[in-house]
């Protein structure tokens, strides 16, 4: 493995193998270590377990064999009550509650450092309202706030996602193939607007795509999967370039 | 090509069978049904519109029945319900709660009124305690089926946040569950008051009381008019409910 010492590892992953029970593995010793700030994107042909991956990134999923650490605390199934808040997670379809309206959705982010009594009575305090319009507007997408989500657009939706993740205050927020069937402009703006909020806010993305165009735009690393292990830190010679401190250590089985 | 006629083959067999035994091939007594349909028609016609006051007081009694029970048994379905979901919950707590739920299924309505009757007294309290166990036990499983297809991308997206069970249950599983959740109340309240229109049968309250009096005195001229009572006030809930649907629930159907 090579490290240069510079960047604080925010996730790190040691020899992880993943099987859905009763299937082959899925996940097979995949180790990769993602710098803390920085923008990794995952790539790889469909199929090939980067949803899985994601999902045991985010402690969704558990592995059946090696080790997670998040900041150099170790992720397991007991700790990840404490660990969940530190990590965002944005699945493929967006996982936004459509009969609720855009700012209702964003509230969620909130939920976990609220208690029940208040929250569950829907009263959410000021302080957290403001956050949740504050980081609408961060996404371009406040105007639409009493919306109900059914009524919005895909990209529409793809903001108040970010907007309830970045609520959350996480350290690090997985999204999985973000951005994907937005046509490019769409996308180039929000991808824009994400890096702009992950610089103000210092958080570490992980996304998976499968847009060469997307990922050179947003990675500032490229992990490619294939076969379920990472076979190398880049794809092709531009992204080579611009990750210099690719801190993968290709397995191949 | 004979395993895909075996099945059909042995149930029309067995359809046979059983209506023999039950007595379906006794033409000569289908025969005389059909003439004693004709008489007892004739026999209903002018519906006798002096009872109205009387029927109507006791068709008053059946509605309020229905919606105190139904309502009273959706709330208490709600929790049962949440406990019998299997991805909230540990495996013995879904299983028992559904256990419990199946338990009270099991039991019909007119069952449970002469429990209630027994335990409470005659009268429409019976009744509606009777609607709301009934409307407990298929309610909850019913909803309980609902949770557990909740898109699990969206649990995961907001249990990821740190959110708690009952938060899970109050911001995700409810709203996108809500259209169906209402349509069953809405069944349920149709079906209800059908079902205790015949509750007074054992003195549990409602049009039933009546509905055997007039049975047993043969008075089917006063029985027609019940009749149509019930068939108003069914077409006037199908309203109610028709338009409760386009109200609350067309306008999510987007998307």
């Amino acid at each position: 493995m090579t490290d240069n010492g510079t960047a604080p590892i925010a996730l790190n992953a040691e020899q992880v193998w993943f099987a859905y029970p009763q299937h082959d593995a899925v996940l097979r010793n995949v180790s990769l270590a993602i710098p803390a700030g920085k923008h990794t994107v995952i790539m790889g042909p469909s199929g090939t377990g980067k949803t899985t991956l994601l999902r045991v990134l985010a402690g969704i999923l558990k592995p059946n064999r090696g080790r997670i650490a998040v900041f150099d605390q170790p992720m397991n199934g007991r700790g990840q009550r404490q660990l969940s808040p530190l990590i965002g997670y944005i699945p493929q379809q967006l996982g936004l509650v459509r009969n609720l309206t855009a700012l209702d959705n964003v509230l969620m982010g909130a939920l976990g450092r609220l208690g029940d009594t208040a929250s569950l009575l829907g009263l959410f305090p000021k302080a957290e309202i403001d956050a949740a319009h504050a980081a609408l507007k961060m996404m371009g997408i406040d105007h639409k706030s009493d919306a109900q989500v059914f009524h919005l657009s895909g990209g529409e939706r793809q903001r108040v996602a970010i907007a309830r993740t970045l609520l959350q205050r996480p350290r690090i927020v997985i999204a999985d193939e973000f951005a994907s069937d937005l046509d490019l402009a769409m996308a180039y703006e929000i991808l824009d607007r994400i890096r702009d909020a992950a610089e103000q806010e210092k958080i570490t993305f992980i996304m998976s795509m499968h847009r060469i165009g997307l990922a050179r735009r947003f990675g500032d690393e490229v992990l490619a999967l294939e076969g379920g292990t990472i076979v190398r830190g880049f794809i092709g010679n531009e992204i080579l370039e611009t990750a210099p401190e690719a801190t993968v250590e290709a397995t191949t089985l | 090509m004979i395993s895909k006629l075996f099945l059909p083959i042995i149930t029309a067999l067995f359809l046979l069978a059983v209506l023999a035994h039950l007595g379906f091939f006794d033409w000569e007594r289908l025969a005389r049904g059909v003439r004693n349909m004709r008489i007892l028609s004739a026999e209903m016609v002018p519906p006798d519109l002096t009872i109205l006051p009387t029927a109507g007081a006791a068709l008053w009694e059946t509605v309020e029945m229905s919606f105190a029970g139904t309502l009273l048994g959706f709330l208490a379905s709600l929790p049962l319900s949440i406990l019998a979901t299997r991805r909230l919950f540990s495996d013995w707590i879904s299983r028992l709660a559904r256990f419990v739920a199946a338990g009270i299924r099991t039991i019909p309505v007119l069952l449970w009124a002469i429990v209630f009757v027994i335990l409470v007294g005659l009268g429409p309290l019976a009744g509606t305690f009777g609607i709301a166990a009934y409307t407990i036990g298929y309610l909850a499983k019913i909803y309980a089926d609902l949770f557990e297809g909740t898109d699990p991308e969206i649990i995961e997206a907001v249990q990821s946040t740190g959110a708690s069970k009952l938060q899970l249950v109050r911001f995700v599983i409810i709203p996108e569950t809500a259209n169906a959740i209402l349509a069953q109340v809405l069944f349920m309240l149709e079906y209800n008051i059908r079902a205790s229109s015949i509750l007074g049968f054992v003195g549990a309250g409602g049009l039933g009381l009546i509905v055997q009096i007039y049975l047993q005195n043969l008075d089917y001229r006063r029985l027609a008019t019940v009749l149509l009572l019930v068939l108003v006030i069914v077409l006037i809930m199908d309203g109610i409910s028709a338009w409760l649907r386009r109200r609350f629930l067309l306008s999510t159907q987007a998307s």
